[in-house]
C-alpha cells in the first residue's frame, strides 16, 4: 500500500494543511528552452504567476465530509493536486494520512488503447495495489462499473459515461483512507450518480475522509457536513454546510437562484 | 516495494503500446537492431572490408549490440515522462517506474540478442575462458550506466525540451567515434587521438570490456574494469540524484 507522506505526523484519513501557498507561471508551452537557459531569459514574458493557494492553513479529522467551492480558479483543484501529493507546495506544509484515491478527472490515467480491464490493473498499481490485492477486487469493480462485456473492449472505445463509471468504480474499491474527488458525478446518469453516492457514504462510514471538489451546491449538501470556500486562493470560509453554501451563494451572488430551505 | 507491480504494469505497456496494432508486434523490438547489424554489417563487414581484425562480422556486432542497448534506451527514455503525462498530472506514484521501464524493455531486447550473438561468438571463435566470469559484472555496470542517462535525460527533457532532439543528433557522431567498427589502435597514429577514443567516450571501455571477454576470450585491462565500474556508479548515483531533484514539478511541466 501507499506510505503517505508526512505519515508520521498524521493519522490515517487525517489532512492538515499549514500555510499553504503554491503559484503557477502560466505559459502556453510548459518546458522551457536551453536557449532560454543559456540566455538567461525564463520565464519573464507573459502575464505574472497565477497564486493558486494563498496561505491555505485546515485540518481535516479523521471519517470528515468536507466540500471545497468556489470560482472557476479559485484554487479547489490545486487544492485537491497538492493534498494528493502531486503538485509540491512552494511554502508551508502538506500532511495526509493512510492510502489516498484519486479521482481528479474523467478517465485520467488511462490506457486508450488497453482494455477496461486491463486498465483497472493500471489503475490499481498507480495506487500502489499488488495483483493480488487488485485481483480480489476486480469482480466488485467489474460489477460496479456495469460495463457488462465492455469491460473487453480497449477504453477508446467507451462513451464518456462509460469512462466516468469505470474510473469511479476503481476509485470506490481501493480502501481509501482519503478520497479526493474533483466534481466527476456530474457526468454520469442519475441512477449511477445515487449508487456513487451510495458507495462514497458506505466508505465514509467505514471511516474514509472525503474531500469533494465541486460546483453543484445540492451535491456538496447532500454529502458533506462541512464545506470550505475559496475565493482567490485563500480560505475565506470554513465550517458547517449550512451556513457555508448560503455564504457561497453571497459570493457567487446566486442567492437568489438557489431556493432557500 | 510497494510499487513493483505498478513497475510490472509499465513495462507491459510500454511493451505493447509502442507497436500495438502492428503485425509483428514485440518482434519489432529484435527486428530493428537486427536489421540495423545487418546494415552495418554489409557497409563495414563487405563494402569497406578494411578492417583487421579476425572474424570482423563477430567484433562487429557484439559493439553493435552493446551500443544499440545504450543508444535505444536512451532515446525511448528522454521523451517517456511527457509521453506518460497524463499518468504524472493525475497520479502520486514513484515516477522512476517510468525511464526504468523503458531501460527494463531495451535490456531485455538486449539480452535476447546478445544471449544469440555471445554463445555463438564464443562458439565459433573458441573464446570460452575464466574470463567470462567478468561479465555478468560488466553487465551489471553497464546497466547501471544505462539506467542513470535514462534517469538524467528523461527528467532534464521534461523541463528542457530541447534535449530529445539534442541526443538524437548526439547520438549518430558518437556512435561514430565509438570502437565498435574499429580499434582505436588500429587506425589512428597519435597516442593522444587513441586516448582520446579509448576513454573520453564513456561508451568505449564498456564495448571494449564486453567484446573482450565474448570476441577476445581475455580479462580486460584493470583500468577498463575500474573505469566501467566507476563510470556505472557514478553515472547511476548521478541519475538519480537528478531525478530525484528535479521531479518535484513534473506534474506541472510535463
Amino acid at each position: 500500500m501507499t506510505s503517505a507522506f508526512g505519515a508520521d505526523e498524521v493519522r490515517p484519513g487525517e489532512i492538515v494543511l499549514e500555510h499553504a501557498s503554491r503559484s503557477f507561471s502560466i505559459r502556453a508551452d510548459r518546458g522551457r528552452t536551453v536557449k532560454e537557459l543559456l540566455i538567461g531569459r525564463s520565464r519573464s514574458t507573459g502575464p505574472p504567476p497565477v497564486e493558486a493557494l494563498r496561505e491555505v492553513s485546515l485540518r481535516i479529522e479523521p471519517g470528515e465530509t468536507v466540500g471545497v467551492v468556489g470560482r472557476n480558479g479559485a484554487g479547489k483543484s490545486s487544492t485537491l493536486r497538492v493534498l494528493a501529493g502531486i503538485v509540491p507546495l512552494h511554502s508551508g506544509r502538506v500532511a495526509v494520512g493512510g492510502q489516498i484515491v484519486t479521482q481528479l478527472e474523467l478517465g485520467a490515467g488511462f490506457s486508450r488503447d488497453f482494455s477496461g480491464r486491463e486498465n483497472i490493473f493500471l489503475n490499481g498499481a498507480l495506487h500502489g495495489l499488488s495483483r493480488a490485492q487488485i485481483e480480489s477486487r476486480l469482480d466488485a469493480i467489474i460489477e460496479f462499473s456495469e460495463l457488462g462485456d465492455f469491460v473487453e473492449a480497449p477504453v477508446a472505445t467507451y462513451s464518456t459515461g462509460m469512462f466516468l463509471r469505470l474510473g469511479f468504480a476503481i476509485a470506490a474499491h481501493l480502501d481509501a483512507d482519503v478520497l479526493l474527488i474533483d466534481e466527476l458525478l456530474a457526468v454520469g446518469d442519475e441512477a449511477f450518480q445515487r449508487k456513487c453516492e451510495a458507495r462514497m457514504a458506505e466508505q465514509i462510514g467505514a471511516g474514509a475522509t472525503l474531500v469533494l471538489v465541486s460546483h453543484d451546491p445540492l451535491l456538496i449538501e447532500r454529502t458533506c457536513e462541512r464545506v470550505i470556500v475559496l475565493d482567490g486562493g485563500e480560505k475565506v470560509f470554513d465550517g458547517s454546510v449550512s451556513e457555508g453554501m448560503p455564504f457561497y451563494h453571497r459570493l457567487m451572488g446566486t442567492e437568489d437562484a438557489v431556493a432557500s430551505p | 516495494m510497494a510499487y513493483r507491480y505498478l513497475f510490472e504494469q509499465m513495462v507491459r505497456r510500454e511493451l505493447r503500446q509502442k507497436y500495438k496494432g502492428s503485425a509483428l508486434g514485440v518482434v519489432w523490438y529484435v527486428v530493428n537492431p537486427l536489421v540495423l547489424m545487418g546494415a552495418y554489417y554489409l557497409m563495414f563487414g563487405i563494402v569497406l572490408k578494411q578492417a583487421a581484425e579476425p572474424d570482423y562480422p563477430l567484433f562487429l556486432l557484439v559493439g553493435l549490440v552493446v551500443w544499440l542497448f545504450f543508444s535505444q534506451a536512451a532515446l525511448g527514455a528522454a521523451p517517456a515522462l511527457i509521453e506518460q503525462g497524463s499518468l504524472i498530472r493525475k497520479a502520486r506514484f514513484p515516477r522512476e517506474v517510468i525511464p526504468a521501464a523503458v531501460v527494463t524493455v531495451q535490456l531485455v531486447t538486449f539480452l535476447v540478442l546478445f544471449g544469440v550473438l555471445g554463445p555463438l561468438t564464443m562458439l565459433l571463435r573458441g573464446t570460452f575462458d575464466v574470463a567470462l566470469l567478468l561479465l555478468p559484472l560488466i553487465l551489471v555496470c553497464l546497466l547501471a550506466f544505462v539506467l542513470g542517462f535514462a534517469f538524467a535525460v528523461s527528467v532534464l527533457h521534461a523541463y528542457f525540451r530541447d534535449v530529445a532532439p539534442i541526443l538524437s543528433a548526439a547520438l549518430l557522431p558518437w556512435f561514430f567515434l565509438s570502437p565498435i567498427f574499429f580499434d582505436p589502435n588500429n587506425i589512428v597514429e597519435q597516442q593522444s587521438a587513441v586516448f582520446a577514443l579509448e576513454w573520453i567516450n564513456p561508451m568505449a571501455p564498456f564495448i571494449v570490456a564486453v567484446r573482450d571477454v565474448v570476441y577476445g576470450g581475455v580479462v580486460p585491462e584493470v583500468a577498463v574494469l575500474a573505469y566501467v565500474l566507476i563510470a556505472g556508479g557514478l553515472v547511476l548515483g548521478v541519475g538519480v540524484w537528478l531525478f530525484r531533484r528535479m521531479q518535484g514539478e513534473l506534474a506541472v511541466v510535463v
